[in-house]
């Protein structure tokens, strides 16, 4: 069910850059309030799963209605497939979207919601059966068929709402939180399930989230969005691994963050000491690392020419299962987060109270802006 | 919870309340069954009277059709006002103008029907004065009730409107439906049980008027409940009338009981749903 096979798709769009969207200065404003979406620029491609991820009210849902044409920009301009959407109405855009609440229709059956949009463009009954019942057979829900939505499952009426969008084979799926209110482990099925889809079908999903967890796991790439800015947008492990900012950086997960003044080409002054940073400074003045990459030694068996290497005591001890966060207090009074893998003996992890090393490899350290 | 002393005195007093309810409406059914003149024991003499009455029967066909006249184009009339009002709310209205729709819709009904029935009087007066249409008869009081029928109809279709997910509409827009599409698809099928409840309470209102019926009918066009009106006048309240109110009491209440089960079976069937969501 490639999506090339569609007659009606491959005439709509043959060039390469079926489902590539360009966002180019996009602004919304509500009556009277701040700008929900604020001049974002940005670059969708064509078959990629792209995140946006951002706190609630970030705008991230705003910017995913304007592409599906259920908010209107205020500025800018969306090219959806090359093509200019500034007076192409929702209904007739090549965009499906899958709702936070599912939205299915509560009068019609599992069969009738997923062939809806097929109904609405005018597919004859032969075929939209045909293509109904093989998007139902792929997200295994073919045994629903007759069953009204509200007689579903949280995860079963996820299904239905994806399979609603997918049958119409769009260009771009749009996906606003969908799983959002399910529960821990489905949603972890869910997520793999996503993926394994939209790899199979090759379309541009855009996906919604404020769980960044959700997003790394998910994405090829990553937008983070906050006050309806767009702050980084790059490959997942660009984002996690090297964050612009200060937001980016807490927003993705745990890290140290030390404002810092440049003594010399790789040398700078912190709040825990001098730092060896391998990264040309050119006069940043914060530096973040995040605590997978500190590592801890005994203090008596630390390695003492190594550089930023700084003694301390532990102060917390947050046993998290695979993994063991720890609070190690330095000489200063300032305090590290580090974490370290569960792969000893339990004695031998570290306990509140004991002495230890960290070290802050030089090349783990990452500059960023406030 | 509520002790059990309260609840027992609370049922005391609904018993009594039943019966001043539906005491008059049993003793209209009884009298109904009054013996014929100079004959003893209970007879349908009063029914068999009614049925050769033209009067009341043309009174009678005159009632149906400004009821299922009115209330066919209220039903459309308020249906698509409800939806209008509750598609196109204004998210960023605040203090008297977010509730003007409703101020708007509200007003007819809580107005005292004397009220509106001379101002509709008043009103068609001035057309018929100025213009030469609209003199008084059964099209002014079809005019009437759809008026003041249209604002019930909008509130049932609204209030179900008002309750669904708003994401429907958005998700019928993706969906390739456009607006008239959405209206034919989405939202018909979904407010059929408000716009049945609408048209039937719609039926019972015009039915039951009397008031505004009585301001807008011209001389010729005297409906049920004026008929019943003039003939208590005449003769006080004879067997005969006592027969015509237990038939519309039949009437109504089995216009009630199908309603009831059109909605019970719509809930029975939430019901279910909500349970096997559960599990």
């Amino acid at each position: 069910m490639s999506a090339s096979a569609s007659p009606a798709a491959a005439a709509a769009a043959p060039s390469p850059k079926r489902g590539a969207i360009s966002i180019r200065g996009i602004t919304r404003i509500f009556a009277g309030s701040v700008p929900a979406v604020d001049h974002v620029d940005l670059e969708i491609h064509a078959g990629e799963f792209f995140t946006l991820l951002g706190p609630s009210g970030c705008g991230k849902t705003t910017l995913l209605r304007m592409i599906a044409g259920f908010e209107t920009p205020d500025e800018g301009k969306i090219l959806i497939s090359g093509r200019d959407m500034e007076d192409v109405p929702a209904h007739k855009r090549a965009v499906n979207t899958v709702f936070q609440s599912y939205a299915l229709f509560p009068h019609l059956n599992v069969e009738q919601n997923i062939g809806f949009g097929l109904r609405m463009k005018g597919v004859k009954t032969p075929e939209r059966k045909k293509r109904v019942d093989a998007i139902m057979e792929m997200l295994q829900i073919g045994q629903f068929a007759t069953r009204s939505a509200a007689q579903l499952s949280g995860g079963q009426r996820q299904r239905v709402a994806l399979a609603r969008a997918l049958v119409n084979e769009p260009e771009v799926v749009l996906l606003d939180e969908p799983l959002s209110a399910l529960d821990a482990k489905l949603r972890n099925e869910l997520q793999i399930e996503l993926l394994r889809m939209q790899k199979r079908l090759g379309m541009t999903f855009i996906f919604v989230t404020h769980d960044q967890h959700e997003a790394l796991v998910m994405s090829d790439r990553i937008g983070v969005m906050s006050k309806g800015k767009l702050e980084q947008v790059g490959p997942v492990l660009d984002v996690y691994e090297k964050p612009k900012n200060v937001f980016v950086a807490e927003f993705l997960g745990l890290s140290n963050i030390w404002p810092i003044t440049s003594s010399g080409a790789h040398s700078a002054a912190s709040p825990i000491g001098e730092l060896s940073i391998d990264a040309p400074l050119n006069g940043a003045n914060m530096a973040m690392i995040r605590p997978e990459k500190i590592w801890i030694y005994n203090d008596t068996a630390a390695p003492k020419d190594r550089a930023n290497l700084f003694f301390g005591t532990v102060r917390e001890a947050i046993y998290m299962g695979a993994a063991t966060q720890y609070r190690i207090e330095l000489a200063g009074g300032h305090s590290v987060l580090a974490f370290d893998t569960n792969n000893q003996a339990t004695e031998r992890s570290w306990r509140p109270g004991e002495k230890v090393a960290v070290e802050l490899k030089p090349d783990n350290i990452m500059l960023i802006s406030p | 919870m509520i002790p059990r002393g309260v609840r027992y005195a609370l049922s005391g007093i609904s018993w009594p309340l039943y019966a001043l309810l539906y005491t008059p409406l049993a003793l209209v059914a009884y009298y109904s069954f009054a013996p014929a003149p100079n004959e003893a024991g209970h007879s349908l003499h009063a029914y068999n009277v009614l049925l050769h009455d033209g009067a009341a029967f043309t009174a009678l066909r005159r009632s149906l059709i400004l009821a299922i006249g009115s209330a066919i184009t209220s039903t459309a009339l308020g249906t698509l006002l409800g939806y209008g009002l509750c598609r196109f709310r204004s998210p960023n209205a605040k203090g008297v103008l977010a509730h003007l729709p409703s101020l708007i819709i509200y007003t007819p009904i809580i107005m005292p029907s004397l009220v509106f029935g001379i101002s509709e009087l008043i009103f068609f007066n001035l057309v018929h004065n100025a213009t030469g249409f609209l003199s008084a008869g059964l099209e002014t009081m079809i005019i009437a009730h759809i008026t003041f029928q249209v604002p019930y109809v909008a509130l049932t279709v609204y209030a179900r409107l008002a309750g669904l997910d708003p994401y429907l509409f958005d998700a019928a827009n993706d969906l390739y439906a456009n607006g008239l599409k959405s209206f034919l698809y989405l939202i018909i099928p979904v407010v059929q049980p408000a716009i049945i409840g609408g048209f039937l309470l719609g039926i019972t209102l015009s039915i039951d008027d009397f008031t505004i019926s009585f301001f807008t009918a011209g001389p010729g066009s005297v409906t049920l409940p004026i008929y019943i009106y003039g003939a208590i006048a005449r003769k006080g309240i004879s067997p005969e009338i006592n027969a015509l109110g237990t038939l519309m009491i039949g009437t109504i209440i089995t216009l009630a009981l199908v309603h009831f089960f059109i909605t019970r079976h719509r809930d029975r069937a939430g019901q279910f749903a909500a349970r096997g969501n559960i599990t």
